[in-house]
This record gives structure tokens, sequence and C-alpha cells, in this order.
């Protein structure tokens, strides 16, 4: 599967992922944009469809729109077609993995118009044939296709309760969770011990058939399991009294991959699970994304120094050129900032996180007083993810969703970096850049 | 709230109020030589006042089956709990001096006759069974055995049904209460060895073992037998693995023990931390057996996670029966048991058991029940030690005291014609129709009914392993790990706290962010560290200045962690059994730690 959104010939799977990011990060400004009347059009081409047959479309559109009574509505309706029009002239045929064309008139936050016009072909073929005129855009396909095909299903259950959840490239979702109260052994004996023990078996295979039925609801839509595969995961016998049980769907059942035992119910029993299972799993995403922090975090327990983190520290690395492996969380919201000082014409560049943004003093020339001129803002790592090559290094944008994920976005502020040779930060550091960072707590 | 020095503070007042007999061993012995002088007048009684007569002898309790002195009783301590304690100390010094008073076992009879004075001063009458027995005080006094022949001999002269009830009844209310946690890696015989001992002493009848045999024998799976008794379901029968705790009571001369029997399959060690949160002291059952032992003793194995689980949960003694000594492998050598006693020892230090006061071996079959009760008299006779049962009962007993407010955290709940609560009275006592408050949700709840070993009773002290039925919550609004509280003196909840943790086993760094799951008491929760605070410096002790940014393995820090709800603990300074926690995670024990400080 050949991917190009802007991509250049040579890809990696970490490059791909950077695609995929930014994909991300288009459908949520393009979810969050809202438009006057009717006027946002959404286009997509699946592949081998034919550019003429869509210009036709578009061409009969424009002849009903110049119908539409209100003039406002008629107008942006039109120039929107245009402009589509516009831009599909720039393509001779579909690309092999169709055609995505947003176009419309967008109500900023400080309430301005603008005109948007993206188009782009997507990293994946996709499959739908779409045009929508709405006040919104329509990203739905989009989304779908960045879903990762291959979704897991987990099943947790234990003494406790139980938990429905999936994996899919870096995202875990807990589909559903319930508990129950399964009476333990208490030693109740006597003459309705027997009786006891007959109530209590009742009531573990109604939580085995509650699970089965459950299971059937969340993993099988249109009667097809919508799961690559399935993980059962408990502390005690429930899990392969389930995988066992006839109350368990047949069309379930064949996609058990792995039982796994683990020690605590819920979340923490889901985290487990899915390290248990981590070897069936190893092309998924979120597998991948522990693997590489875990060996980030290896790099520091074993005190190699070929590590970094911090804006800084990292910023320092990847102008070295020694970064190889650049780590950052998918919703750092560091801002990178730079300001010309209008007065000696020297740039400068900050990197602010929201709080420090609110401190004017950043933005104020030290010596002079002189205000500084904002030049370009924008998030730091968008900033990385179109430079990150020009260091020679691989970017990973990873979640929090992870144990390991946490640790890092908590422990080490979310953004590191993997070093190709020993660096001594401490050196080059000055110290109030320490204190500074522990004044956080 | 700090219960500790609640206690403390109560106790000194009391101590000046009230004769010092419960609480000072030397004065209570010269009380009693007071008191054997009093008693001789007293002798022309004895015959007429039986009924009181032997209820006496044991120990205090029988005061609220019989007399009017007890019935005093009886009516007082409900309101001395609502009340302050300090305003009531009279009735109170009666109700709190009692179980003291078996605690201190070896002026067990002082300490009776000294309370038996403190009930002359208000009803003359009752006094005589103490008389009968003056001659032979100053014996008994010394010698321990001899000690609890005299109830039953009493018991008999008077051959009245409704006395020797009253006897029992007293007899086991005042009997110490030690809670016993069999722990080991899986296979080691933790149930055998229970079931053994349940057999031994009589709670289970041969008919039924036989019948268990029998079952064992269609399964094919006869050795297993012993430990049906504990093993109660079917799961666990069919698998011969333990899940859940198992309890069980057997009772000495004069101590009345719980049995908690611990699973040994590391999928189950949560399970297996809740029952050890509820013991005084430990049984490590260790598997003689060639490759077993060593087993169990490899990193990951249990024997090694256990000693370190009880001894976090707050666990000072520790027994060690080699177990299996009877294996073909093993045959009683004694070069075994003395290998398996030199491997062990070194770790059990460093878990922090002192090998000299807090370790005992003894060597054992849970099978064949050798060295159980009874010494083996022909296999391995090089063992010149006490058997596990006298062991257990001539151990010194634990200080205890049951003043200070009630706190019970709820190990288990089920539903039975009401809401039943199980748990252990870690610090107060307990009675039928006082009101209390269930933390965290400040729930205001009656006791309707204590059960102690399947028997209802009135009062409940510290220490005591109880089922409780409660009026005014449903049972689906309690979680194990709920506490049950004196509503004047209630525990402290939080969310967020700081704590010093030592990091046992991980294989990467850990930062904040970290997520575990922390078992503190009986209660489990999800937790996460939000900051490291202060690294501390093994040997010295030292914080450092620095805030670290991430810890390894085996270093100590302090930490601020968050849990995901409100859930109860006192700081350890306060309470040490609501204020150490473990951390586990993907089914290993990570940190142990104590809370320092509550801040949410």
């Amino acid at each position: 599967m050949s991917a190009s959104f802007g991509g250049g010939g040579d890809e990696t799977a970490a490059d791909r992922n950077v695609e995929i990011w930014k994909i991300k990060k288009l459908i949520k400004s393009l979810e969050a944009a809202r438009g006057n009347g009717t006027s946002m059009i959404s286009l997509i081409i699946p592949p081998k469809d034919q550019i003429s047959r869509v210009s036709k479309m578009l061409a009969d559109e424009f002849g009903t729109a110049s119908n539409i009574k209100s003039r406002v509505n008629r107008l942006s309706v039109l120039s929107a077609i245009t402009s589509v029009q516009q831009r599909l002239k720039l393509y001779s045929k579909v690309p092999p993995n169709g055609l995505v064309i947003y176009c419309g008139t967008i109500v900023t936050d400080d309430g301005k118009e603008k005109k948007v016009n993206i188009d782009f072909e997507p990293f994946r073929p996709i499959n739908t044939s779409l045009y929508l005129c709405d006040n919104k855009f329509h990203t739905e396909a989009l989304t779908a296709l960045l879903a990762d095909d291959n979704k897991f299903g987990f099943i947790v259950m234990d003494g406790n309760g139980a938990l429905f959840g999936t994996l899919s490239g870096n995202t875990r979702d807990v589909l559903h969770k319930f508990t129950v109260d399964l009476p333990k052994k208490h030693g109740r004996g006597g003459q309705s011990a027997l009786r006891f023990a007959r109530l209590r078996m009742e009531k573990r295979h109604n939580y085995v058939r509650k699970v089965a039925e459950t299971a059937v609801t969340l993993y099988i839509t249109n009667d097809k399991a919508n799961i690559a595969g399935l993980i059962l995961a408990g502390s005690a016998d429930f899990k392969t009294e389930l995988s066992q049980s006839d109350m368990f769907d047949p069309r379930l059942q064949a996609k058990v991959l792995k039982l796994v035992d683990v020690s605590y119910g819920g979340e923490n029993g889901f985290n487990q699970a899915i390290e248990l299972s981590s070897e069936v799993l190893a092309n998924v995403k979120f597998i991948q994304e522990k693997k590489l922090i875990g060996k980030y975090f290896d790099e520091i327990s074993q005190d190699t120094g070929k590590f970094c983190f911090g804006v800084d520290d990292t910023l320092k690395g990847l102008e070295m050129g020694s970064v190889e492996i650049l780590i950052v969380w998918e919703n750092l919201d560091i801002m990178r900032y730079s300001l010309k000082n209008h007065q000696t014409d020297e740039e400068k560049i900050l990197h602010l996180t929201p709080e420090q943004e609110k401190d004017r003093t950043y933005f104020v020339n030290k010596d002079t007083g002189v205000e500084l001129e904002l030049v370009d803002s924008l998030p730091l790592l968008e900033w990385l993810a179109n430079n990150y090559k020009t260091f020679g290094a691989t970017l990973e944008i990873i979640t929090d969703k992870s144990q390991e994920g946490s640790q890092f976005c908590k422990g080490f502020g979310g953004i590191g970096g993997i070093l190709r040779y020993r660096v001594d930060f401490q050196q080059l550091e000055l110290d109030d850049d320490e204190f500074a960072d522990f004044d956080d707590y | 709230m700090d219960p500790q020095a609640n206690q403390e503070g109560e106790l000194d007042s009391w101590d000046q109020q009230e004769d010092p007999g419960p609480g000072d061993q030397d004065e209570s012995l010269q009380l009693s030589d007071q008191l054997t002088g009093l008693n001789v007048h007293a002798t022309p009684f004895v015959p007429g006042t039986n009924i009181n007569a032997p209820a006496f002898v044991p120990s205090f309790g029988s005061k609220q089956s019989s007399g009017s002195g007890g019935d005093n009783n009886d009516q007082n301590n409900p309101i001395n709990e609502k009340a302050e304690p300090c305003e009531t100390p009279t009735s109170q010094d009666e109700s709190k001096s009692t179980p003291e008073a078996v605690s201190s076992d070896k002026s067990e009879n002082s300490a009776n006759s000294a309370n038996s004075e403190n009930s002359d001063s208000c009803c003359s009458t009752p006094e005589e069974p103490v008389q009968e027995n003056g001659p032979d005080e100053s014996d008994k006094v010394e010698e321990q055995e001899t000690e609890k022949e005299t109830p039953k001999m009493i018991a008999t002269k008077k051959k009245e049904t409704k006395q020797n009830l009253q006897l029992e009844e007293a007899e086991k209310e005042f009997k110490e209460n030690v809670n016993v946690v069999f722990i080991g890696h899986v296979d080691a015989g933790k149930s055998t060895i229970g079931g053994h001992i349940m057999y031994l002493t009589g709670q289970v009848d041969k008919r039924t073992l036989e019948k268990y045999e029998r079952e064992a024998k269609e399964k094919n799976r006869e050795s297993w037998y012993l430990s049906w008794a504990l093993d109660t379901n079917t799961e666990e029968r069919d698998k011969g693995k333990t899940v859940e705790v198992g309890r069980a009571f057997f009772e000495t001369e004069k101590k009345h023990f719980t049995i908690l029997d611990a699973p040994g399959h590391r999928s189950f060690v949560p399970n297996m931390i809740s029952g050890a949160a509820q013991a005084d002291l430990a049984v490590l059952v260790i598997s003689a057996r060639k490759g077993e032992f060593e087993t169990g003793f490899e990193r990951g194995g249990q024997t090694r996670e256990h000693a370190m689980l009880a001894k976090t949960a707050g666990v000072k003694h520790l027994v060690v029966l080699i177990n299996k000594m009877d294996d073909p492998t093993v045959e009683w050598s004694e070069e075994r048991y003395e290998e398996c006693q030199s491997k062990l020892i070194p770790f059990l230090k460093k878990v922090g058991f002192n090998p000299k006061k807090d370790i005992y071996f003894i060597p054992v079959s849970g099978m064949t029940g050798e060295n159980l009760k009874c010494r083996s008299q022909s296999s391995g006779a090089w063992y010149k030690g006490p058997a596990l049962i006298p062991y257990l009962e001539n151990l010194p007993p634990l200080n205890r005291s049951s003043d200070g407010p009630l706190i019970m955290p709820v190990t288990d709940k089920y539903k039975d014609m009401g809401t039943i609560l199980l748990g252990k009275i870690e610090s107060g006592s307990i009675s039928k129709g006082q009101s209390v408050i269930l933390m965290p949700n400040k729930m205001p709840v009656e006791i309707l009914a204590v059960i102690s070993d399947d028997d209802d009773a009135t009062v409940a002290n510290t220490g005591e392993n109880v089922k409780i039925k409660v009026k005014g919550v449903e049972e689906d609004d309690v979680l194990s790990g709920f506490v049950l509280c004196d509503p004047v003196n209630i525990c402290h909840t939080g969310r967020v706290f700081d704590a010093q943790i030592v990091i046992i086993e991980y294989k990467s760094i850990i930062c904040p962010g970290f997520n575990a799951v922390m078992h503190i008491h009986t209660c489990v929760e999800e937790v996460q560290i939000k900051a490291l605070l202060a690294l501390v410096d093994k040997k010295s002790g030292t914080r450092s200045k620095q805030r670290p940014r991430f810890v390894k393995q085996d270093q100590i820090v302090i930490a601020r962690l968050e849990t995901s709800g409100v859930i109860c603990m006192e700081t350890f300074k306060d309470f040490p059994q609501m204020g150490r926690f473990t951390l586990r995670d993907e089914g290993k024990t990570i940190a142990i730690g104590k809370v320092l400080k509550l801040l949410e």
C-alpha cells in the first residue's frame, strides 16, 4: 500500500505515521469549522472514478444551485462549486488512492470569513463516493479510514466485573464496563451448604451468559464480527469458561487469538492484557509505541546518556544532529513563537506552555523594554512535523494511553529523544532551567 | 484523628482511676495475694452460688451471662460507646480491662481475681469461685498448662448443662483471638495443612473427611482430600488450587484461632493480600520436595512475594513450616531441612523479619500430620522443638488494646437476610445495637448482630474476625475496603496523599504518570503517581533536595499519589494498619510504601 499525502518517494513507517497524524489534525480542524448556510462542500472521489464524470456532476449542481432563492447562500454555494471545479482541473485523473476535496467559506473564531480549499490524496484507498453541501465538512469517511482496520477486541472478566475494550492503531477504547456481585466463599456450611454452592454456580453461569451476550452486541455488527481478533483475559477460570461455553457466539469464538491471565479486572487488567498479548498484536501501533518508549526508558535506567528530554535539551540535540528518534506526545501544547525586535531586527524563538503565554514578560525585551513583534506562532509539534527531516531524525508521535506513554507525558514533559551518541546536556544547560521545571509542581 | 494518641491518653487516665491489676503484672500478683486472703473468708458461699463460679474463672466475660454485674455491663456498654470515653471511667474500665486481663497470659488468674475484687466492691455475692481456686492459684501463675484445667474440672463437678454452656460461652468470648494466614508458593500444601489442623482440632469430623477422601478418590486426586475442608468451591476442588481466601476457626485450650488460607497461585495474589491484611501471624509453608522448594524461591516464585507482602501487611511474626518432609525425595532428612532453613534465613532477613525473634522453623508433613499437633515420634526425631499448634498456643499474647475508636475495614460482604459484612476489628470493640458510620460514604448504620465463629455474640473486641449484620445500608452499596468507624471518631478519607515508597522490582523506570493498583488494608484501588518529591537515601535516610525525575528499582522515594476514588486511610504514624500499602502492576508487586500525609 503506497501512501502519499504530499509525500516523497522513500517513505518509512515512521514517516507514514507522521502523515497519519497530519491527517488527524486536519480532520480535527475541519470538524471544528462552521460556515454560513449550506455552502461547505465535501467531495470524495473513490479511486478509478473519472474526473470528467465528477466535473459533469458539478456542472449540473451549479445549474441547480443557481436557483437558490437566498442571494447570500446562492452566491457562496456557486463560488464554492466554482472553486472545486478549478481544483479538479489540476488533476488529469483520479490518484490511485482517490481524491478528497473540501471547499467553503468558514467563520473563524473572531467572526471573520475565510475561504478554505483543501484537496489531497488520502494515504490509503478510500472507497467512498460523496458529494455534500452542508454547513459543516463531512469527515466521517476519513475518520473511518484512519481507524486501523486491524481492530482487536478485549474482554477482561474477573470476579468483580467485566470490561469490553478495543485496541486499534494507537487508540485504546473501553466500550463497556459492568460490575457483578458474585458470591464468594464464606464457609457457610450446614444443611444449606449445597444450596449455597448451587446458587453460586447459577450466579456464575448467569455472569458468563451476560458477558457472552454483551460481547455479541459489541463485537458483532451486521452479522459479522467487527474485530480482527479477540483476546480474553481474566483472573480466574471465567475466561476459559467463556471461551468453551456454548453461549459464546461461534463467530467470536473463531476470532479468539489468545487467553491471558491477568491479576486484576478493570482498566489495569486491560492494560496487562494488552501487554501480555503483545506478540500476537506485534504490528499494532499501540504495542510499537509501548516498545519505543520502553526502549527510551531503558536508555534512562541504564544511564547510557543517549537520551534527552524537555524542549530545550531536545532542540539542542536536534541541532547537533544527535537525535535518532524524536518522541513527541500528540497533544503537546507547547507553542513555538518567532519574535522580532523591530529596533535591532533581531529574531528570537521562544517555546512557551499555555501558562507561560499569559506572562507578557516573555514578549518584551528585558533590557530595553521594547515589545517584541510576533512574526509567527505555531504548535511546536507541527513545526517538528514539518522540519524533523532536516535534522536527520525520525519523528514518533505517541499517545498517553499506555502506561509508558502516560509516564512519558507526565514525567518527561511529553517531548524527548533517543540519541545516536552520548551527549552531556548538564554542561550545556543553565541551572535555572532545572528550577523552572520544578516550580510546576 | 489519631487513634494511637487517643489510646494512650485514655489508657493513662484509666490506669490512674482503676486498680492497675490488668495493666501491671507485678502489682496484680500482689493483688491476687491479697485476694486469696479475701477469698478464704468467702468460702461458705461456694456451693450456693455455683452458677457464677465457673464463669468467673476463665475470664471476665462471664459477667454478661450471669450475675447482676454483667447486666450492668451490658447496659453500660452501648452508652459508653456513644459517650466520651473519659467521662464514664468506672463502668468502662470493667469492660475495657477485660481483654487485657486475658491477653496478659501469665497473670490471667491474678487478673481475674483483681477483676473480681473490682466487682466485689459493687456486689459482693459472686465472689466465691476464686475462693475455690484460691489454693491453686499460686501454682497456676507459674504453670500455664494447668491453668485452664481448673475451670473444666469445676464444670464437670457441677454437671449442669446450663452452666457448661455458660462456661463455654465465656471461655470462647475471652480467649485471645489470633488470625493466622497461611502463605507460600502454589502447591506448597497450605490448604492441606489447614485442613489437617481442622481435623486434628476436631473442626472437621472424621466422617466428613472420609467423604472427602472418597470423592477425591473418584477424581483421582486422593492426596487433595485434606485441603477440601478449606477449598469449598467446585472450581477449587477440581483444580486443586485455592482461589479465594478460605476461612476457618479452631480453638485450643488457651487461644482461639482464625485460619486464613491464602491462595498460592500468582494470579490470585490480590486475594492473598486481602487475607494477609487481616492476619496477626503468618505461617509460611515451604515445600521441601526437590525442585519445588527451589521454584517457589526463585524470582517470580510466590514464597518470596508472599513473605514480603505479609510483612507489608503488618505481620510481625512468621512461622516457617518446611512441609512435605515425608516425601520420598526428602524422607525427613535433617540436611534438607537445614538447607532450606539456611537458604530462607538471609532472604527473610532482607524482607525485614528478624531471624532470632520473628521467625520460627518447624519441619512438618501436611499429609500425615506430623509435627502439626504432636511431635513426630519416629521419623523426625531429630527435631526437638514444639509442634505447630502448641507453638502457636504458647506464643506471647499480642499487644492489643481494645480501647480507642472502633475501626473495622470490611473484607467482604454478602446478603443473607440483611447485609452482612466481614472483617477484622483493628481497633476498639463492636457490640450489638451500636450505631456506627460506614466510611468513606459516611453512611450511618446500626449493628443488628455480631457473629463470631458462626455464633451470635453481643460484643467483639479488637483482633477478632467477625461477621456483622448491619441495618441502614444495602449490600450493593458496600465495597470491600470500606471501614466501619465510631461516629465520634471517624477515620480519614482521601484521594491525594504523600507517601514513602520503596521500589521492590520494576524493570524500567518509574516517573510521574505511572499507574498501578494499590492495596491498602482491605481496599484495592487504582493509583497514579502525580509527582516525585524527593529521593531518600537508603543508608542515611536523608532526603534529597532536588526532585528526582524518575526512580529505579531499589530506590526509596517520597511521592505524591492520587487514587481514582476516595478511599479510607490513615497516616502510617497514626494507625499503621491503615497506613501501609502495596503497589502492584502486571501481576507483580512493584513497590511497598507507607502514607506520610493526607492532602485531599
